[in-house]
């Protein structure tokens, strides 16, 4: 059953179409126009905040998907998101680099210890992949505890807010600190993000290096025979996955200005993972549906107090009985699908 | 050192038996049960109930829990687990599943049983006291003992009742099962409840002594999953070897790397990503389980 | 089937009780103050005897009329949110908060959580109210936090002078969860220890949260021999099982905590172990409570079936928002007025016998008064419930 293939229209189209141009602009117009003007319309400015949020952490689940897409289940994207976080906040603190450059280099450093933890356990398979990767998260979190550079318990705390980007006198990005509403523009940087993660996750699972990784998905050995690289390509997904990570986690030291060896914990890499599953596992834009879903659903029902985590799981699992292939299942043609 | 391995042998026993449960259910139906612990956690509230609140012997509250985790779990696997697994693409997609299924429990013991901790008063009293090198107390050595008849017990019922066998057959082949005529849903069925019904135990077990919160259900199934990993999944004697190794691991650890204070699950858990890096399957895993 | 029965009745449920709400009292204006921390998962009982406390005061002062701020009489409403713990969670609380148009928050409950929302908090003008001790949040710049309780380094010395003095304890060993919270409160009191000149036998042992068994935790601790074992930051979860199982060992010392606990618990965790067990609390205590916090706790057992004694400190963070904003009602939509009045303000504990006092403090620990005056209780547990041991008061 592992093994069965299966067609996943967003991601097995090839090229761009005229709908789907027109599909992206859609997309562009609403997330960049229709959303700050709704806002300012009916004043609901903390939404500002939870779309910032599912934007990054959907930045989070692309890479986790991408890991499922050569069929390993990664419930360790916790670890790097907080690795990523740690290393812009002592970049930031310690050696006074600007935000904007420790946002990649956070990224890189996840890219490089992932590699270096990958290399072992990219060997494993199934639910032993998973549960590594599970134990991982706890071992991120304990490291963070140990290390000096680190501060240990106490966590980085007071970190400022990003500063200005200009090139030539002209300011690319302005300084954080001196706008009249940080929020907003934490709003437009974690779009811009995602939207960018998204481009290359879909150009990814678009390109040859996305075919071999479906077939690695379908039969390893079988691949491996053909003469597919596969444990370089386990290494290339497995580290840009981390990638994806380690930039959502700085970004969110950024907001929070403050990061704790609790800031990404198992809660989180399991949600990661969850968030994948809900949206979809065949469909590249499933991670990012399923983060908004799972994350603004829970915003959403505080107004009904005491029951809010029952009602919330139970829709989950309702969902779950529905739409078992996720939801973006909703929208496979009939048969297509089977 | 004689305590040590005391400590680690009791500790070993109660984790064999939470394994065991997991273990059988990812052995007949390719699930990892993520509510495995909230199950634990629903088995040890039951027992508290009727031992504390109606002030029933102790026996009544484990029979209880056994009953009413294993009436669930058979609901959960006939009307949740069933049509998810008939219609999903991925195997995988059962996590979610098995993770909403744990978030609710939560919500229903929050809601049922309240945020404290809760315990039920000792069943015997008095401390085993071998000339001070080995202090264990004497409702310890019982929950242990009879933890481990417990484990026994499962064994037997495994190797030799028709049940058992039939279980085993479908963990070993789910197709080959159903060709020979074993009623494939049915056993699938029996079996996760069996499986719950483990969990309700050991947590109905425990509440006499290290008692129950809503809050042990995650990290407990967490600590489940690393010690089947151990032994290797879906294998019976693996998870009991799991068990034990991780009992013995926690409390040689605990006592030798004592003077390292923080790192000593950074140790206990690093030694184990190597050991599963090194050996994928487990001590006694079917590869790529 | 049954699930969607009982679904459907929850649901039904929870829209009755949010219907209601509204209805019981529409003659006064609300007065909104927020509540930001966990009540679900694994800390919820933190979070959960916060959130009562606030709702069963609430429930009482409207009973009562509502509180009369200036001119304008007010039904007290408490906008509660639940951060499971997660400090992206708990940004997200406190910007439903000002969205809400709250200037009051209580919480969150853990370090990370009230470090993070600290950016919402000073840009949106809320004054927020963390159970964190952490000394960043309440010394200048920071300006909006102000301390819930009495922090560990403050009672810790207390208690091992005390201790020093009245039980001849000489050597103190120090044994913490390894989370942010608890091994920073091990770190301040080991400081603390040492500065009294106590001898700390033993600070590096740590456990998981989730530990079923305690007895290899304290094995290599108790073996130090120490007078005093220090059990830092402490879940009420989690003291039982190690009060017990340290007595099953044979440990004889004194053992001791710096949060606040519940009797009941003890009592069924650790029994007549738990015997001697020193905590600290609120006024709760036979000797302490006036007639106003007997009430209180009548009228949050009514409430909510049973009674929490963390809930003797928690009830003072309301208590004292709606004091001050009685002594300035300006403040009522101005934190920075609410900021002028911190450092004059004075009214009666009503939750204590005696004269005590409510007022700010902290000017020690903080240089400035970021800090609540919580009578600093400490507890023994004994036959079942606790006694007053000897209280002070924070400066």
């Amino acid at each position: 059953m592992q093994n069965q293939p299966h067609a996943a229209p967003l991601a097995a189209g090839k090229g761009l179409t005229m709908p789907k141009m027109l599909g992206v602009a859609a997309f562009l117009a609403f997330v960049f126009a229709a959303v700050p003007m709704f806002i300012a319309a009916t004043g609901r400015w903390d939404f500002y905040y939870t779309l910032t949020s599912v934007a990054l952490l959907s930045i989070g689940a692309a890479g986790v998907w991408l890991t499922f897409y050569i069929g390993r289940i990664n419930i360790g994207q916790g670890a790097y998101a907080l690795a990523g976080g740690y290393v812009s906040a002592v970049l930031i603190t310690q050696a006074g680099v600007s935000f904007w450059l420790t946002l990649p280099l956070a990224g890189l450093f996840c890219a490089l210890i992932s590699v270096l933890i990958g290399l072992p356990i990219l060997r494993l398979r199934g639910v032993y992949f998973a549960m590594v990767t599970l134990v991982l998260t706890e071992v991120a979190r304990l490291t963070a505890l140990a290390l000096p550079v680190t501060n240990g318990a106490k966590g980085i705390t007071s970190i400022p807010l990003p500063g200005g980007v200009s090139v030539f006198g002209i300011t690319l990005i302005p300084d954080f600190a001196t706008l009249q509403n940080p929020r907003q523009a934490f709003y437009f940087a974690a779009i811009g993000l995602m939207i960018l993660v998204y481009v290359i996750l879909w150009r990814i699972v678009n390109s040859r290096l996305g075919h071999l990784c479906r077939s690695l998905q379908q039969n390893e050995e079988l691949s491996a025979s053909i003469g597919v690289n596969t444990a370089w390509l386990r290494i290339m997904a497995y580290a840009i996955s981390s990638f994806f990570g380690g930039v959502a986690g700085a970004m969110f030291v950024s907001i929070s200005q403050s990061i704790y060896p609790s800031s990404f914990v198992v809660q989180d890499s399991v949600n990661f993972m969850l968030y994948c599953f809900l949206g979809g596992l065949g469909y590249v834009f499933g991670p990012m549906l399923g983060t908004l879903l799972l994350y603004f659903g829970w915003d959403l029902l505080s107004v009904a107090g005491k029951y809010q985590l029952l009602i919330y799981s139970g829709a989950m699992i309702t969902l779950m009985l529905v739409l078992p292939n996720g939801v973006l299942s909703l929208f496979d043609r009939k048969g297509g699908g089977k | 050192m004689e305590q040590i391995i005391a400590n680690g042998l009791y500790l070993g026993a109660q984790y064999a038996l939470i394994a065991l449960g997991l273990t059988l259910i990812f052995s007949l139906m390719n699930v990892l049960n993520f509510a495995h612990g909230q199950m634990y956690v629903l088995g040890g509230f039951v027992c508290y109930t009727v031992v504390a609140q109606l002030g029933m012997p102790f026996i009544v509250g484990l029979v209880a829990s056994a009953l009413v985790l294993a009436v669930l779990g058979g609901l959960i696997e006939r009307f949740l687990f069933r049509p998810v697994i008939r219609r999903s693409k991925r195997d995988e997609s059962t996590m979610l599943l098995a993770a909403g299924i744990a978030f609710f429990l939560d919500a229903v013991i929050l809601l049922l049983f309240g945020e404290k901790q809760r315990g039920v008063p000792k069943v015997v009293n008095g401390v085993f006291n071998w000339d001070f090198r080995i202090i264990m107390p004497y409702d310890r050595i019982l929950i242990g003992m009879l933890a481990i008849g417990l484990i026994v017990a499962f064994i037997l019922f495994m190797q030799y009742s028709k049940a058992g066998r039939a279980m085993r057959a479908l963990a070993q082949d789910r197709v080959a099962a159903q060709l020979m005529g074993v009623d494939v849903d049915r056993y699938s069925m029996i079996g996760f409840a069996m499986g719950a019904m483990l969990a309700g135990l050991v947590g109905a077990l425990l509440v006499t002594i290290t008692g129950v919160n809503l809050g042990m259900g995650g990290p407990t199934s967490i600590k489940a999953f690393l010690m089947i990993m151990i032994g290797g999944a879906g294998v019976i004697s693996g998870a009991i070897a799991g068990g034990f190794i991780l009992g013995m691991m926690e409390s040689v650890g605990l006592s030798v790397l004592s003077s390292y204070g923080d790192v000593t699950y950074l140790v206990i858990f690093a030694t184990l990503m190597i050991f599963l890096a090194i050996r994928p399957q487990g001590l006694m895993g079917k590869p790529w389980g | 089937m049954l699930r969607r029965s009982f679904l459907k009745s929850t649901a039904l449920a929870a829209v009755a009780t949010l219907a209601l709400i509204p209805a019981a009292h529409a003659e006064n204006a609300k007065l909104k103050i927020g509540f930001v921390g966990v009540t679900s998962g694994p800390a919820a009982a933190w979070g959960i005897s916060n959130q009562r406390s606030m709702e069963a005061r609430a429930a009482w002062l409207n009973e009562l009329g509502g509180v009369q701020i200036g001119d304008t009489t007010y039904d007290v409403q408490i906008v509660a949110f639940d951060d499971q713990k997660d400090p992206k969670r708990a940004i997200a609380g406190m910007e439903k908060m000002a969205q809400d148009g709250v200037h009051y928050v209580v919480g969150p409950n853990v370090d990370d959580g009230a470090a993070a929302v600290r950016p919402v908090a000073e840009q949106k003008g809320i004054i927020y109210f963390p159970y964190a001790f952490p000394k960043t949040l309440y010394v200048a710049p920071a300006s909006n936090a102000i301390l819930g309780m009495v922090a560990n380094y403050q009672s810790g010395p207390a208690i091992y002078k005390y201790l020093m003095e009245n039980k001849g304890v000489k050597k103190v060993a120090f044994v913490a969860a390894n989370e942010s919270d608890p091994l920073s409160q091990r770190d301040s009191g080991i400081e603390a220890a040492k500065a009294l000149g106590l001898e700390v036998v033993s600070d590096k042992v740590t456990y998981q949260v989730d530990t079923t068994d305690f007895t290899p935790v304290l094995l290599p601790v108790l073996q130090a021999q120490p007078d005093l074992l220090v059990l830092s930051g402490v879940s009420p979860a989690n003291a039982p099982q190690l009060i017990r199982s340290a007595r099953e060992l044979g440990y004889e010392g004194l053992i001791s905590t710096e949060t606040a606990q519940d009797a009941s618990v003890l009592a069924e965790g650790a029994g007549d172990l738990a015997e001697g067990f020193i905590s600290v609390g609120g006024a709760s205590t036979e000797e302490l409570a006036s007639d106003a916090m007997r009430e209180f706790v009548e009228r949050y057992t009514k409430m909510f079936g049973e009674y929490n004694d963390e809930s003797n400190t928690k009830v003072y963070a309301l208590e004292y928002i709606i004091e001050t904003l009685k002594a300035n009602p300006a403040a009522i939509s101005d934190v920075e007025e609410f900021k002028k009045t911190i450092d004059t303000f004075e009214a009666p504990n009503p939750f204590m016998v005696g004269d005590a006092k409510l007022r700010y403090v902290g000017e020690s620990s903080f240089g400035q008064k970021r800090q609540l005056s919580v009578p600093l209780v400490v507890n023994e547990y004994r036959g079942g419930k606790f006694e007053t041991l000897f209280v002070a008061e924070v400066d």
